[in-house]
């Protein structure tokens, strides 16, 4: 196998397929890029066994082949090569020799016929959808899935197509993301999965802000296709449980507040956040918001925004992380958090289908 | 689960809407989550089992469940833990057919076979038992009622119809009716005298049912002297299960966090069990001082009734009943008259007075004159009634408390100190006196404003602090040498149960504040 490839190009399509190869791997070919040689250019692929990355780009072809080699250090050694070319050729030992300008590197690898190949795709219901509505949507619930591995079904972002919505949803037991998008689907395409986090955060990486995107979803499968790249991902068994139930069905007070102010404002506040409860309060009183932490050992902190609200003084304390997760992930200049009391879930809504449960946490005493 | 699978032999199985460790669980869970919380997540969850290494929960759905794992799991634990003794783990089985279809038919005949042991404790008792009076009095005393505070004694007037009615019905039917009864009021107007009768005619019905009468004041240092002897479990076993418990002068539950967080789960266990609570304070539950929002709004509940100052006519009853009974055949009713003309104040004042007048009968040969009763009482009468107090008393008091000198007042020092004496002599004088703005203003040398400012400002400090408010009422106290339930009145008070309590917090309060 021999190419020759622009450094900028290799070095962008190492970078989107890199990030599935984990660190730390009984089998060493996980560790290992697959990079096959074809007369249209090349196309890596990245593996973990749950998920996989495939990613075409364009190169000099001069003798098409197959080999696998380091992913990591492979994108190390690109990223720092002097020259704007490239020129590879790999024996039939999987050594390959890297020539750029004055540097030369020899790495060696694996037989490509060690790859583990993609699992076979069953029968699947296909559909297009805008990207950007995907990412958006995933952007604004993925903060909030579960990292504790006893519950695996919540490990992911549940994914409901049907009735001309596409919902997604994420909890981890103290708060909750939905979007609820309005979304025609042919009819048929009805299904409800759960697309596990690292898959998520692949496909976020891949997506973006124009185009469309193919999908297609088998019974353990599911296939993304956008911009030359294509993501394959197991998808999560189980049924998710439903989220419905921890939904508050309608609140008593509405704090319209700017969302900036208040991230700027819950960020500065949260930096002397009281260890042990790690809970810092907000004080919601006509038009006015104090959010304060107080810490015996360290010191307290304060800081008040102008909010709209005209509702009886109010004193919730959340997880301040919990507050800015979504807040980062918005792009509203308006946020709305729609309260019951002190000990109710609150929520917070944009003037989009959206949705955020956010538990609060007790006060001591 | 339970219903559709057979049960665990080795566990103990539990009838869920009947079990009285759930229902203890979810009334800790109550206290320490609020109403609201506990209904949204807990209401539909049943016990299936509990042993001391772990306890079945069945929850309404698997949202349910993690949610409920994710931020209650230590405060189920901490419940658990306290009502069954201990609790290794808490597990989760969802009731997968609960969220479709909500209506689990109860099964009638499951109900009756699978209720155990606590349950039963429920089936109403019926017994009479005939008991000797000698020991009903001993049980009454024991039970902290003092003997002479019985219904037959009370003097009902309209003043107290609704209290007299509501002790009566409490009486007859603990439990059923008023949860919790609580009367308020000023001093002396029997409020004790009620609690003390609802014990007693409770105790004469029901002579096997365990009556508590304490003041809040012995309930703390019950409490106290339980935490120091590490014997709370029998503190607790003792308020826990009484079947009628009658808290006096509730009010000294006020700023004491500890002992409202003790006298709350006494509350709800009671309330759970539905013993019946009676509670006595000199305000309503709204106006005591630092009481916690959950048990202000427990104590409302029930029915709050105030008793009022009595009128002319029953002030003379109580005090005929009086002559009768302490036996004062020398004052008659035309003194007695006489006496609730010039006396308006509360009941020990109206003793106090009594005991003079009969004392003048007594000591003197000649019949008593209306002016020899004016005389004798002339220091107990009614003084917000009879004296307008004045502007410069009202400084010169106010300078006394603050230590300075009265002119200084009027000065232009403006110190914290000499401000805040400044603005409370104007508060005084102006709802003290029938003086309006403009005169306060020029009494102090100021315009309308800064009185309008001065008012409030106190006002917002009384809010903000009871030590405050309780040096303010103190002072007020001294300037209408109002009804101190201390010196005059010794006689009414012979019966000793009611500690100096409150005016020694008063008193302490004001060192603080001011020394």
């Amino acid at each position: 196998m021999k190419f020759q490839i622009e450094k900028e190009v290799f070095q962008d399509g190492l970078n989107q397929v890199q990030h599935v190869v984990s660190t730390r791997t009984t089998l060493p070919i996980l560790s290992n890029v697959l990079i096959q040689a074809d007369e249209l250019g090349l196309e890596l692929s990245t593996t973990d066994l749950d998920v996989t990355i495939t990613k075409r780009i364009p190169a000099k072809v001069a003798k098409p082949g197959a080999t696998t080699l380091p992913a990591r250090r492979l994108a190390g050694i690109v990223r720092e090569l002097p020259a704007a070319d490239i020129d590879f050729e790999v024996n039939a030992d999987n050594a390959a020799t890297v020539r750029s300008g004055p540097s030369f590197f020899k790495i060696l690898g694996l037989p490509a016929s060690e790859f583990p190949a993609i699992g076979e795709f069953g029968e699947a219901k296909e559909f297009t959808i805008d990207q950007k509505l995907l990412r958006d949507a995933l952007r604004k619930t993925s903060y909030a899935i579960s990292t504790d591995e006893t519950r695996y079904v919540l490990n992911g972002v549940n994914c409901l197509i049907g009735e001309g919505m596409l919902t997604l949803v994420a909890t981890d037991g103290r708060r909750l993301a939905m979007v609820e998008q309005d979304l025609e689907f042919p009819a048929g395409n009805e299904t409800g999965v759960i697309i596990p986090t690292k898959a998520v955060n692949e496909l976020q990486r891949l997506l973006d802000v124009s185009g469309e995107l193919k999908v297609a979803i088998s019974d353990n499968q599911a296939s993304f296709e956008l911009n030359g790249s294509l993501l394959v991902t197991k998808l999560i068994e189980g049924n998710y449980p439903n989220f419905r139930q921890v939904i508050p069905s309608q609140a008593n007070h509405r704090v319209t507040v700017e969302r900036e102010v208040l991230l700027g404002a819950v960020r500065r506040v949260s930096l002397l956040v009281n260890e042990k409860t790690n809970s810092i309060k907000f004080a919601f009183d006509d038009n006015r918001l104090a959010i304060s932490a107080n810490s015996p050992e360290i010191g307290e902190a304060e800081e008040s925004i102008d909010v709209r609200y005209d509702g009886p003084r109010l004193v919730v304390a959340f997880n301040p992380e919990f507050v800015m997760a979504p807040l980062r992930n918005l792009d509203q200049d308006e946020v709305f958090i729609d309260l019951i009391d002190e000990s109710s879930p609150g929520v917070i809504k944009i003037d989009e289908p959206f949705l955020y449960v956010i538990m609060p946490m007790r006060v001591a005493g | 689960m339970h219903r559709h699978s057979p049960p665990d032999p080795d566990k103990t199985l539990y009838d869920p809407p009947h079990n009285p460790l759930w229902s203890n669980v979810v009334q800790e869970l109550r206290s320490s989550l609020g109403d609201k919380t506990c209904d949204f997540w807990f209401s539909d969850f049943q016990l299936v089992s509990a042993s001391s290494e772990e306890v079945v929960l069945m929850a309404p759905g698997t949202m349910y469940a993690i949610w409920v794992e994710e931020n209650f799991k230590n405060h189920l634990l901490s419940a658990f833990e306290k009502h069954l003794g201990g609790c290794g783990r808490i597990r989760f089985l969802v009731d997968e057919s609960a969220g479709s279809e909500k209506e689990v038919a109860e099964d009638p005949a499951e109900e009756t076979d699978s209720r155990e042991e606590g349950a039963t404790r429920l089936v109403p008792r019926v017994l009479v038992e005939r008991v000797s009076e000698e020991k009903l009095l001993e049980r009454g005393l024991s039970a902290g009622l003092v003997e002479i505070y019985r219904f037959e004694n009370f003097v009902p007037g309209e003043n107290s119809e609704l209290a007299w009615a509501a002790a009566r019905a409490v009486a007859d039917q603990p439990g059923k009716t008023y949860q919790p009864l609580f009367f308020h009021s000023a001093s002396g107007l029997g409020k004790t005298h009620l609690l003390h009768g609802i014990g007693w005619e409770s105790l004469r019905q029901r002579p096997k049912s365990k009556i508590l009468y304490v003041t809040a004041e012995q309930f703390a240092n019950d409490y106290i002297a339980a935490i120091q002897k590490n014997a709370l479990v029998a503190f607790r076993k003792r308020y826990r299960e009484a079947d009628l418990l009658l808290l006096d002068d509730v009010q000294f539950l006020g700023g004491k966090d500890g002992l409202q967080r003790e006298f709350f789960h006494t509350f709800n266990r009671l309330a759970d069990t539905r013993k019946q609570i009676v509670l006595a304070s000199d305000c309503p539950a709204s106006e005591i001082a630092e009481l916690e929002e959950r048990l202000v709004s427990r104590f409302q509940w029930g029915l709050g009734v105030e008793i009022h100052r009595p009128g002319l006519e029953t002030r003379a009853a109580i005090l005929r009943r009086k002559r009768d009974d302490w036996n004062l055949p020398q004052v008659t009713d035309e003194m007695i008259d006489r006496i609730v003309e010039r006396v308006r104040g509360n009941v020990r004042v109206l003793e106090g007075a009594l005991i003079r007048v009969a004392m003048a009968a007594t000591m003197s040969d000649e019949p008593v004159t209306p002016e020899h009763i004016a005389e004798a009482v002339a220091d107990i009468c009614d003084p917000e009634e009879t004296r307008q107090v004045g502007v410069e008393e009202i400084k010169r008091t106010v300078a006394e408390h603050y230590d300075l000198e009265v002119h200084v007042i009027d000065g232009r020092k403006r110190t914290a100190r000499v401000a805040e004496a400044r603005q409370l002599a104007m508060f005084l004088v102006r709802t003290l006196t029938d003086l309006s703005l403009v005169e306060v203003a020029s009494a102090f040398g100021k315009d309308h404003g800064t009185v309008i400012y001065a008012v409030k400002k106190i006002k917002k400090r009384c809010e903000d602090s009871a030590a405050f408010k309780s040096s303010v009422e103190l002072i007020k106290r001294r300037l209408v040498r109002c009804a101190s339930p201390a010196e005059p009145t010794r006689r009414g008070r012979a019966t000793g149960h009611r500690g100096n309590s409150r005016l020694g917090v008063g008193r302490r309060a004001l060192e603080v504040e001011f020394d």
